[in-house]
């Protein structure tokens, strides 16, 4: 039991320890900053081709591709809320409301004393009116014989700290109840099909997708500035009856509980196949989004869309600039046994001839619209910690609960010493002018 | 060519900070008064330009002015400016304007290489959020520059301070739960006299006629110097905090998600983690003075991170340069 006891004390008072605690912050706010710096969740090659092998390799083995998710982080803010935890039982609330108990008042760096006249009673008295009209709180004890008074100001405000502890604690559930019930996707719908969202069985139709781009003339030169994505949506949910929304960006629609966004947007392609010029029905048998890629029948070659360009230069055959639908083409890579035969970029309604008598011809695009999907039962308790976190923060930072040692004693006949000294939970500096003008004011009234 | 009023308001403003720093920061060396007369309402003066230019960019394009780095730097030196002065009346504190105005100048300067012209907002940025979330953000920030400015001259002054200093007997502090203490030289037993100074040495060298050290005492003490710095980060700190809790509501709104782990967003929390150590750090009394205002200081340095080296440098979210 004893080892067992040693164990726990070692724990408390490591844990309860503010200056590890503010260890943990380093290493927590260092892996944040990694996060930043290192791309996360690209392909390894990518960061071998970024860094040297070796630091690649590190940031492979360490997860720090994925830093955000990796043992490490979700171990440090773990370290932290069990810090935080002992902190808050071991020493803010403790701290929260000292015992009232004697000083030696000229030990404590802000103190004052002066004679007054009167008998101790009497001063006490006064003092008492003196701190009271000012909003102390007054409260007289007797250690020793001696009549000591506690004067009080802002003593409810001891308690910021440990509301900001909680709002912390509160937000660490919030997070914890999206992980343990909580899901997100995403999904893309060309015009006018359907979509069904696995998680929710609900089913989403594009009825029309529309976005606005505007060309601007700035000092840099013409800017194609986004306006709008609007997507027209039929959705059924789970009482299955089909419901018209309009999703905008910042503007997501609520289905049983589930929200969904407008995030993307893009061009799917319809294509023809032809072999020695007549038509391969079913090939493509889909519209493809830019990304995809198919097989061309009886060869070991595949062709991927690779992407939508809107406006071809007509002089130069290029992409222009404008992403607004003017002269679309399609690029076009061809694939044989996994090595790339070439890309091309082929305008609207012109084939390509892909060898062997093969040639493919992009006929038709189609909008889609990416949806992001989410459900969080976790929010409302994260906003109300938000809010508590806040609130603790601001009677922390913003209310300094301070406390008067008063000690009167008589001197001679009709005449008494007072001696007052002061603490406050952020040391004597903060305090210093205040308690100067206080004990400047209280000598002018008492003497 | 006529120029346009929000331009106008902008040259004033920046000639106006430029005057302004280089009286203040000739005050922060000679003491001289008409120096701090002559540049404490040329700095208001620039603020109030400066504000007038934003309301004015939003009056002539009907498009809220924050919504790109230009607009958004603005803001922020304003801010910095508008805090400074609110610290330079409750704390007397004009001494550090010429610094305070010199950064704000040059902030300023810099949004204004960003300026496009009119551009309407892109969809993300199509919410009221935007008139929520971005000045507290960008407030935030202001106050951190402020504390940083502040952590400056306590740093200069310790440093400087060092080579008066005798070796001397540092007592521990009490709390209100903490233990009797020996006497330190904060306390004013005698009400005829001044408190006197933190650094006693420091104030023989000046008796004995020693330039630096006479001029060394003109600053406030370390401990002054420190309040003032808790006092800054403590507008800060709740700030990016609301800011951060504001963002993530706007991300909720616009992405879906309310932590999307974007670079800004998480170049924001470790600023938000710096600060949130060196509040801790300061209610420690061995760690309150040199070394959390080292922790302002690399604290600022991570603003300076989140704001401009995540909008331009790294892609993410929030790559609309705001």
């Amino acid at each position: 039991m004893t080892a067992v006891r040693s164990l726990y004390d070692d724990f408390v008072r490591t844990f309860g320890n503010v200056l590890f605690a503010v260890s943990l912050f380093v290493v927590w706010g260092a892996l944040t900053i990694v996060g930043v710096v290192v791309d996360q969740g690209k392909d390894p090659s990518v960061y071998f081709q970024a860094y040297a092998a070796p630091i690649a390799r590190a940031i492979l083995r360490l997860s720090l591709d994925n830093v955000y998710h990796s043992p490490w982080y979700v171990g440090i803010v773990g370290l932290i809320l069990l810090s935080l935890t002992v902190c808050t039982f071991k020493r803010v609330i403790p701290a929260r409301l000292p015992p009232l108990r004697p000083i030696k008042v000229d030990k404590i760096p802000l103190h004052a004393g002066f004679e007054v006249a009167g008998d101790p009673e009497t001063v006490r008295e006064r003092l008492a009116a003196f701190f009271g009209r000012r909003g102390w709180q007054i409260r007289e004890r007797l250690f020793d014989g001696v009549e000591w008074s506690f004067a009080d100001k802002h003593n409810w405000a001891r308690r910021g700290v440990l509301v900001a502890h909680i709002g912390f604690v509160i937000i660490a559930a919030g997070t914890t109840i999206y992980w343990a019930r909580g899901f997100s996707g995403e999904t893309a719908v060309l015009t006018g099909e359907t979509v069904t969202v696995p998680e929710t069985h609900a089913t989403i139709r594009l009825n029309d997708f529309r976005y606005a781009i505007q060309p601007i003339m700035t000092k840099s030169g013409m800017v194609y500035q986004p306006i709008d994505y609007v997507s027209d949506v039929t959705v059924t949910g789970k009482d299955g009856v089909p419901k018209h929304y309009i999703v905008r960006v910042n503007h997501p629609i609520d289905v049983d509980g589930t929200l969904y966004y407008q995030s993307s947007y893009g061009f799917g392609m319809r294509f023809r196949l032809t072999d020695r010029g007549v038509a391969v029905p079913g090939v493509p048998g889909r519209t493809l989004a830019e990304g995809d890629s198919f097989e061309v029948p009886g060869t070991q070659r595949s062709v991927v869309y690779e992407r939508f360009v809107p406006t071809v230069d007509k002089q130069s055959g290029m992409p222009a600039a404008d992403p607004r639908v003017n002269d679309p083409g399609v690029v076009l890579g061809v694939v044989q046994g996994g090595s790339s035969l070439g890309e091309a970029l082929i305008p609207l309604h012109q084939w390509v001839d892909l060898g062997d008598g093969w040639r493919m011809t992009p006929q038709r695009y189609v909008l889609y619209s990416g949806f992001q999907y989410r459900y969080d039962p976790g929010i409302p308790l994260v906003g109300i910690g938000a809010f508590v976190l806040v609130a603790g923060l601001i009677v922390s930072f913003y209310f300094l609960p301070a406390r008067l040692y008063v000690r009167v004693d008589r001197t001679a006949a009709g005449r008494s010493h007072v001696g007052v000294a002061a603490t406050t939970v952020k040391g004597y500096d903060v305090f210093e002018n205040e308690f100067r003008r206080l004990m400047v004011t209280l000598r002018g009234e008492t003497t | 060519m006529k120029m346009p009023l929000d331009q106008v308001l902008l040259a004033t403003a920046i000639g106006a900070y430029v005057l302004a720093a280089l009286a203040l920061l000739v005050y922060f060396f000679s003491r001289e008064d008409w120096l701090r007369n002559f540049g404490a309402p040329l700095a208001i003066a620039g603020c109030v330009a400066q504000f007038a230019q934003l309301i004015a960019r939003y009056e002539m394009t009907g498009i809220w002015p924050l919504l790109n780095l230009y607009g958004s730097l603005s803001l922020f030196s304003a801010m910095a400016v508008a805090i400074f002065i609110g610290f330079a009346f409750r704390y007397r504190a004009w001494y550090a304007g010429g610094f305070v105005l010199v950064l704000a100048a040059i902030f300023l300067a810099y949004g204004a290489t960003w300026n496009e012209g009119t551009l309407p907002a892109v969809p993300s940025l199509q919410s009221y959020w935007a008139k929520i979330h971005v000045p507290i953000v960008v407030s935030s920030y202001a106050a951190f520059l402020v504390a940083f400015v502040f952590s400056c001259i306590y740093l200069l002054k310790y440093y400087a301070e060092r080579g008066f200093m005798q070796p001397q007997v540092v007592a521990p502090m009490a709390t209100d739960a903490g233990p009797v203490v020996p006497a330190s030289p904060l306390a004013v037993a005698d009400f005829t006299t001044p408190v006197e100074d933190s650094t006693p040495a420091l104030a023989r060298a000046a008796a004995s006629g020693n330039a630096v050290a006479a001029w060394l005492t003109t600053l406030p003490s370390l401990p002054q110097l420190d309040v003032i710095v808790y006092r800054a980060v403590a507008i800060g700190l709740p700030l990016i905090s609301i800011g951060i809790i504001t963002g993530a509501m706007w991300a909720k709104e616009s992405w879906g998600a309310y932590w999307q782990w974007d670079p800004k967003e998480t170049a924001a929390l470790a600023t938000w983690i710096v600060y949130l150590a060196y509040m801790h750090l300061h209610t420690r009394h061995a760690w309150r003075g040199l070394r959390t205002n080292w922790v302002s200081v690399l604290g600022f340095v991570s603003v300076i991170f989140c704001y401009l080296g995540v909008n331009i440098w790294i892609s993410g979210l929030h790559s609309y340069k705001v």
